[in-house]
C-alpha cells in the first residue's frame, strides 16, 4: 500500500488507461515523459509562425456559361423575368464605370449589370414562341372592322394609356397611369339642354374643332384606378347633363351661350316694324314669339345677318352682311362703292 | 407783271377745276363730285351750325379760310339716296354713322343737315350729347323733375338746344301748319293752348328754362304727331348717340350719387325720337368713340360702342361706315390746303403726309396746321 502511494499521482489511474491504449506506441509515451517537465515561462512570446495551410484543390466545375451549347433553346436557359446572372448569360458583357483607358468590368459579381433590368427573357425566338401558344386563344379580326370609320362608329370610347421602356432600377413609370378618355361628342345622345349642360360641365375639356371630348385622370396611383374613374366621369357628366334643376328655369337672356334671334328684342323690333309697315294692330309679346319670320320678306336674311353679328362678333364682314339684310328688308338701294 | 397775274390766275382757275365743284346744292351731288369741296353759305352756315354742328377745330379752320366748304363724300351721296329712295309712309329708316376717329362723321352729318335743310325737313339736331351727360363745368345746372318722378332735369342744356331747335328752323317754324295738338299746362297761370304754332312751345321753352326739358318733351311727342299726319317732314341728326347707352354719366346728384342716362329726361325724350313708330321723317345718330369714356373706346364698331341695348333700341338701322380718305380724296384735299396756301412746300410733301396721317382726314389737318 506505501508503495502505492509512493508511486501515486494523480491521474495516474487514467493514465494507466491511456498507457493501456498507446501500450504498443513507445515513443509516444515517452513525448509525454517530456511533457511532463516544466514549462519555460516564454516571456518575448517569439511563436513560431504556423504553418500556411495548403490550399486544397477543391474539384471546381468550370462556369456554366462556358459549357452551354451554341444551339441551345435559349428560352428554356432563361424562361422568365430576372436579375442578370453571370453564369447562365454565355455573353463576354462588360458594365461599369471606370477611368479613361480602362476596360469596363466584366460580368462577374457585377452589381451594375444586376442592377438594371433586362429584356434576356424576350428574345424574339421566345416571343414568337409564345405568340404561337396563346394563339389559339385569339380569335380572327371581325371583318367589317376594315377602316378607321367603322372602327370609330362601333367603337366611340377611345382610351389613351401609355407604357414606358427605359433603363432604371424600376421599370415602373409614375406616368403610365395616367389614362385618357376620348369620345366625340356627336356620337352621345344628347338633345339641346343636355348638350348645353354637357359642355357647361366638362367646360375646357371639349374641343370645338374636332368635336371631341378628352377627360384625363391621374389622380390615383394606378392605372386601373384612373382607367374606373375616367370612366365613371364620363357616365356622371352625361347622366347629370339629363338632369333639369329647378334653378334652370331662372336662365335669363343675358344667360345664354348664343345669341337666339327668335328670344331676343330684335325680333319684336323686327314683328312689330312689320306690323306697321302692313298696316296691322300691333301684338301682343306672346303672338310676337310665335309669329313666324318667313311671312316677312327678307326676313330670314335678316335673322341670318343679326345672328351672325352676335354670335360671330363684330367685323366689317358681318356689318356688311347686316347691312345688306337691312337694306333689302327696308327697300333701300344698294350700298354705293367707290369706283 | 400782267402776264404772271395770268399766268397766276390761269393756274388757279386749273386747280379750282380739279378740287372744288360748282354745285353748292348738295340735293344735287353726285359720284362724280366725290372727293370735291363744296361752299355752304355764310347765313346759312350760321343758321345751322350756329350753335354748334360743326367739330371745334373744323370751325377754327374754316375762320382761318375763311369759307365753309364740305368735301363731298362717299357716305352722305349714301344716305341722301337712300332718302330719296325711301318711302316715308313706312316706318322712319334709322341710319347709324361709324367709323374710326376723326375720320368725318360729324362733317358727313353737317353735308346731310345742309341736305335736309334745302329740301324742308324739320330738322332736329342734337349737336353732341356728351355736351349734356358728360360734360361737366362747373356751374352745371341740375334740378330734379318736377313733373316726372325720379328724373333728372338738365333745364340750361335743353333751353340751348331749344335756341338751336328754333334757329335751325327758322323758316319753317312760321308755318301756320304746325300747330300742337293738345293743351299743355305748365303751372297755374301758364299754359300752352291747343291749336297755337309749335313756335310758341318752343319760345316758351326758352323764356321758361324751368320747363324747357318738359317742353322738349312735348316738342317730340307733337313732332311726331306733325310728321305722322303728314305735315311736314322731320330729319333727326343726333351726333354721339352711343352716349345715352354708356351705362353712367358724368353727372352727380347733390347727394353725390352718380346718375344713370336713362335718369336724365332728355334721354328720354330723344329715344322716343329714334323709335321707328312714326313715319315720315329720317334719323341719321352717329356711334362715336369720343362719345363715352376711353375704357369704351376699343372698337370703333356700332354695336360695340352702343352695347346691346342701343343696338336693340335701333335696330333695325342701316349701318353707314365713314372711312378714310381714298386715293382721290386725299389729293383733292391737299390740293384745297394748297389753295389755301395752308399746305406748301414740295409736292413730295403729299406722299410723306399721307404715310404719316394714314389718311384718316383729321389727322392729316392736324400735321398740315403747322407746315
Amino acid at each position: 500500500m506505501s508503495l502505492f502511494i509512493r508511486n501515486y499521482k494523480p491521474g495516474s489511474v487514467y493514465n494507466a488507461q491511456i498507457i493501456w491504449r498507446y501500450h504498443s506506441n513507445k515513443v509516444d509515451m515517452a513525448k509525454k515523459e517530456e511533457e511532463e517537465e516544466f514549462r519555460v515561462l516564454d516571456i518575448l512570446k517569439t511563436r513560431t509562425r504556423l504553418q500556411k495551410k495548403v490550399a486544397r484543390r477543391t474539384d471546381i466545375q468550370p462556369d456554366r456559361s462556358e459549357k452551354m451549347k451554341t444551339d441551345q433553346n435559349w428560352g428554356n436557359v432563361w424562361p422568365g423575368p430576372r436579375s442578370f446572372h453571370p453564369s447562365s448569360v454565355p455573353l463576354p458583357m462588360r458594365q461599369g464605370y471606370v477611368p479613361k483607358g480602362q476596360a469596363p468590368p466584366g460580368k462577374k459579381a457585377n452589381a451594375e449589370l444586376m442592377k438594371v433590368p433586362n429584356f434576356l427573357h424576350l428574345t424574339p425566338p421566345v416571343i414568337k414562341m409564345q405568340c404561337e401558344a396563346i394563339k389559339k386563344f385569339c380569335t380572327p379580326w371581325p371583318e367589317l372592322l376594315n377602316n378607321e370609320e367603322a372602327i370609330e362608329k362601333n367603337y366611340p370610347v377611345e382610351i389613351i394609356t401609355s407604357d414606358y421602356c427605359h433603363a432604371s432600377p424600376t421599370i415602373r413609370n409614375p406616368l403610365s397611369r395616367i389614362a385618357t378618355l376620348r369620345i366625340k361628342l356627336s356620337d352621345l345622345k344628347l338633345d339641346k339642354h343636355a348638350r348645353d349642360k354637357f359642355l357647361r360641365l366638362v367646360g375646357d375639356k371639349y374641343n370645338e374643332s374636332t368635336d371631341l371630348v378628352t377627360i384625363t385622370a391621374d389622380r390615383c396611383p394606378i392605372r386601373k384606378q384612373n382607367l374606373d374613374y375616367v370612366n365613371y366621369l364620363l357616365t356622371a357628366c352625361y347622366y347629370e347633363s339629363w338632369n333639369v334643376e329647378d334653378w334652370e328655369k331662372d336662365k335669363t337672356l343675358e344667360d345664354m351661350e348664343y345669341y337666339d334671334f327668335d328670344q331676343n328684342p330684335s325680333k319684336a323690333n323686327l314683328v312689330s316694324w312689320f306690323m306697321r309697315v302692313s298696316k296691322k294692330g300691333d301684338l301682343s309679346d306672346e303672338e310676337i314669339k310665335v309669329f313666324d319670320i318667313n311671312n316677312i320678306p327678307h326676313g330670314p336674311e335678316y335673322k341670318k345677318a343679326v345672328s351672325d353679328l352676335f354670335n360671330n362678333s363684330e367685323s366689317d364682314q358681318t356689318l356688311q352682311d347686316y347691312d345688306a339684310a337691312v337694306r333689302k328688308l327696308l327697300g333701300l338701294p344698294e350700298k354705293k362703292v367707290a369706283q | 407783271m400782267f402776264t404772271r397775274n395770268l399766268r397766276v390766275f390761269f393756274r388757279r382757275y386749273s386747280q379750282t377745276c380739279t378740287f372744288r365743284t360748282s354745285e353748292l346744292s348738295p340735293a344735287q351731288h353726285s359720284e362724280n363730285q366725290i372727293g370735291m369741296f363744296y361752299t355752304i353759305d355764310k347765313n346759312l352756315c350760321k343758321q345751322l351750325f350756329g350753335h354748334g354742328g360743326l367739330p371745334k377745330s373744323y370751325m377754327k379752320q374754316t375762320k382761318t379760310f375763311t369759307e365753309t366748304t364740305l368735301m363731298v363724300r362717299l357716305p352722305a351721296l349714301d344716305i341722301m339716296n337712300c332718302i330719296k329712295n325711301t318711302d316715308f309712309d313706312k316706318p322712319v329708316v334709322r341710319y347709324v354713322l361709324y367709323g374710326e376717329k376723326g375720320s368725318g362723321k360729324s362733317l358727313t352729318m353737317a353735308h346731310l343737315l345742309h341736305y335736309a335743310h334745302e329740301q324742308e325737313f324739320l330738322i332736329v339736331h342734337v349737336p353732341w350729347v356728351s355736351e349734356w351727360l358728360r360734360r361737366v363745368p362747373r356751374h352745371k345746372e341740375m334740378a330734379n323733375s318736377p313733373t316726372r318722378e325720379g328724373f333728372v332735369d338738365l333745364p340750361l342744356d335743353a333751353a340751348a338746344w331749344l335756341l338751336h331747335f328754333k334757329t335751325q328752323n327758322q323758316t319753317l317754324l312760321k308755318n301756320p301748319d304746325l300747330k300742337i295738338s293738345k293743351e299743355y299746362t305748365w303751372s297755374k297761370r301758364e299754359s300752352t293752348a291747343e291749336g297755337a304754332p309749335l313756335l310758341e312751345l318752343v319760345e316758351l321753352g326758352i323764356a321758361r328754362v324751368k320747363y324747357a326739358c318738359d317742353v322738349i318733351d312735348a316738342l317730340v311727342y307733337e313732332i311726331k304727331l306733325l310728321s305722322n299726319n303728314k305735315r311736314c317732314k322731320t330729319f333727326v341728326a343726333i351726333d354721339g348717340f352711343n352716349t345715352f347707352f354708356y351705362p353712367l354719366t358724368r353727372l352727380r346728384t347733390p347727394t353725390k350719387r352718380t346718375v344713370a342716362p336713362e335718369e336724365v329726361s332728355l334721354t328720354t325724350s330723344f329715344l322716343t325720337l329714334t323709335k321707328n313708330d312714326w313715319t315720315n321723317g329720317v334719323v341719321v345718330v352717329t356711334a362715336d368713340q369720343l362719345a363715352v369714356p376711353e375704357d369704351h373706346q376699343e372698337s370703333y364698331l356700332p354695336k360695340y360702342l352702343l352695347y346691346k341695348k342701343g343696338f336693340e333700341h335701333l335696330d333695325p338701322f342701316v349701318p353707314i361706315e365713314v372711312g378714310r380718305y381714298s386715293e382721290r380724296e386725299f389729293l383733292t384735299c391737299a390740293s384745297y390746303y394748297r389753295d389755301r396756301l395752308w399746305l406748301r412746300g414740295p409736292s413730295e410733301l403729299e406722299d410723306e403726309l399721307k404715310f404719316t396721317s394714314a389718311c384718316n382726314p383729321y389727322k392729316f389737318m392736324e400735321l398740315c396746321a403747322p407746315l
